[in-house]
């Protein structure tokens, strides 16, 4: 493999970056893994996870996106870290996500359904008591972009609902599912159910 | 896997922060608040209601909880939570706080009885039903003294006096704040000021981590905007401090009596402390970590988070380092300049480009009424700056709020 991988860092905010590849890193998926327990499924995700204050990983086509648990504008110490493992792994020659990854996954089609079906039936009736709800936006692979309004947007236990609620019942349900991605524009919430005041 | 339970109340700004902490380490997590969460059947070893203000009935709850769910470690978030995490923690056998020393955190007139008694440099103080009437007390009253409740926080009903007809004025204030406030729970607390002395000199934050009994530093924050009254909003918090190592050892000192005076053992500690010619007066200490969103402002080691620091002393992991990064930090809580509704916030995008500008949290939402001190308690919003130096932090935040520009009607 050519040595010069030429990987450009999009930061999204101060604690999630995308290093966008000039290649397929994973051609046709998306694999998220939110600790490094399921980053055994990829060798790629486990070197990213050794990498200090990394929560989370998402590899898909010629992207991977990162969390870390600490914002921080400066992205460049990281940057070199990530890209140097990028580089490792495409160098090995070895996937970076692994076949029996790939086997469990259902497909978005059967992932929409099924996520819509729990939002619709276990979720809105529940935070609809405080004038809530949540939207499933789309699927990308086995990654789901939501959005919360009503009650829910800007509401101080938001982050609450969303980890310890929505991921909970959303996971147990199907656990397949990658990424949960919240898409909230919660400085934007005109009602919010709880205003955070200390 | 340790399992921690978080007391959160529905006001707070923390949840986000502790919940970023907790799913990094992955700990398992449970969250109580005052009120049910809609999603509570979802994950009932997740989710739990807690009434703060029944604490005999909150540790029957979690007696019970923790028999099928084993609690390794519980963390409050502001006064009330603290005298809640102490009870529960006595009610499960975890080493923690005594529900003495929190409730002595929680009522400030108690607290100066113990700093008192523990030799600690305190203001003098008396104590005032809000029923009596303030013109008869204006003789025993010296100035400039400073009216405050014993149950509210984040300075609001604080009010400083210099004459007889600025004390009945606040006096009568403070005691409005106090009868509309929601203070139930606090029995007679709930309808008492202290008057105290008011103490001129610097003002100074203290962020500590007690173990065993040892008080840990985690930050000295300078608080350069001078704090004279007649209110007491905060503004700016800077680390490290800019005072000579003499002084910010006897600060620190000061808080380390405090802590032993008032009984308190393990956990997070925040303390408030003026210095003057007489040396460090500790004006307030609370068992929990600092309020607001202002833990952003520190991260220590290679760059852990100040909650995941209070999780891992919760749950007895071992912390690597307690020692603040290298480049200064700093918070402004933004004040709220006048009662009214926010109508718009303008300025933002220049604001944040200011060279040292982290980070810029508007936390009220356009149209909520916003209401400053005395009556009110919160901020308008956050802003956060990082640079190589505490006085460029402190030029970058001011720079950035004066980019700011709010329209309140």
């Amino acid at each position: 493999m050519e040595q010069n991988i030429k990987i450009t860092a999009e930061p999204v905010d101060a604690q999630r970056c995308r290093f966008k590849v000039d290649r397929p890193v994973y051609a046709g998926g998306a694999a998220f893994f939110g600790n490094r327990e399921r980053a055994k499924e990829s060798p790629l995700a486990e070197k990213l996870f050794a990498i200090d204050t990394v929560t989370e990983v998402l590899i898909s086509e010629n992207a991977v996106s990162i969390s870390r648990s600490i914002p921080d504008a400066d992205w460049l110490a990281m940057a070199k870290q990530v890209g140097a493992a990028i580089r490792a792994q495409l160098q090995s020659g070895i996937p970076a996500v692994s076949e029996k990854h790939k086997e469990k996954l259902p497909s978005s089609a059967e992932l929409r359904l099924r996520v819509k079906d729990i939002l619709d039936n276990d979720i809105n009736p529940a935070v609809a008591g405080h004038g809530g709800f949540v939207e499933l936006l789309d699927v990308r692979a086995n990654n789901i972009y939501i959005r919360m309004g009503g009650g829910c947007q800007g509401c101080g236990m938001a982050n609450v609902t969303l980890k310890q609620g929505i991921e909970r019942t959303l996971r147990d349900a199907i656990p397949e599912i990658g990424e949960i991605l919240d898409t909230t524009d919660h400085a934007s919430g005109h009602n919010p159910y709880y205003s955070p005041s200390k | 896997m340790a399992r921690v339970l978080l007391l959160l109340p529905t006001k707070t700004y923390r949840a986000e922060a502790l919940l970023r902490a907790a799913l990094r380490m992955e700990v398992s997590l449970t969250v109580a608040s005052e009120e049910p969460s809609t999603l509570m059947s979802a994950n009932p070893s997740g989710l739990l209601t807690l009434d703060f203000k029944n604490l005999q009935q909150s540790a029957a709850v979690i007696a019970d909880f923790h028999r099928r769910h084993p609690i390794d470690g519980i963390i409050p978030v502001d006064e009330e939570t603290a005298v809640v995490a102490a009870t529960l923690a006595e009610a499960i056998g975890l080493p923690f706080n005594s529900v003495a020393s929190a409730m002595a955190t929680r009522d400030k007139h108690r607290m100066r009885q113990l700093l008192l008694q523990g030799g600690v440099l305190t203001p003098e103080y008396s104590l005032y039903a809000i029923e009596q009437d303030p013109t008869t007390l204006t003789h025993q009253v010296r100035y400039p003294c400073v009216i405050k409740p014993l149950v509210l926080s984040s300075s609001r009903g604080v009010i400083r006096a210099d004459n007889d007809a600025q004390f009945v004025a606040a006096f009568r204030r403070t005691s409005a704040i106090l009868r509309a406030a929601d203070v139930t729970g606090c029995g007679q607390s709930g309808r008492q000021v202290l008057v105290e002395t008011f103490i001129p000199g610097a003002e100074f934050a203290v962020e500590g981590l007690l173990a065993r009994g040892h008080l840990l530093l985690l930050a000295l924050f300078d608080k350069p905007d001078p704090l004279d009254g007649p209110f007491f909003e905060e503004t700016l918090y800077v680390t490290p401090s800019r005072q000579p190592p003499i002084v910010q050892e006897q600060i620190v000192d000061a808080v380390r009596q405090a802590t032993i005076a008032l009984g308190l053992c393990e956990g997070p500690v925040h303390a408030e402390v003026r210095f003057n010619a007489r040396g460090a007066w500790v004006i307030e200490v609370a068992a929990r970590s600092i309020g607001g969103r202002c833990s952003a402002a520190l991260r220590f080691g290679a760059g852990v988070s100040l909650e995941e620091l209070v999780i891992r002393h919760a749950i007895g992991i071992p912390i690597d380092s307690l020692e603040r990064e290298s480049p200064a930090a700093g918070v402004m809580m933004i004040p709220i300049p006048q009662a009214g509704l926010l109508r718009e916030v303008r300025g933002l995008a220049e604001a944040k480009q200011v060279e040292g500008i982290e980070d810029i949290n508007i936390t009220i939402p356009l149209g909520r009424t916003v209401i400053p001190l005395p009556e009110g308690a919160s901020y308008l919003g956050f802003i956060f700056a990082r640079r190589s130096t505490p006085d460029l932090v402190e030029a970058a935040l001011r720079q950035a709020h004066r980019c700011l520009e709010f329209e309140i009607a």
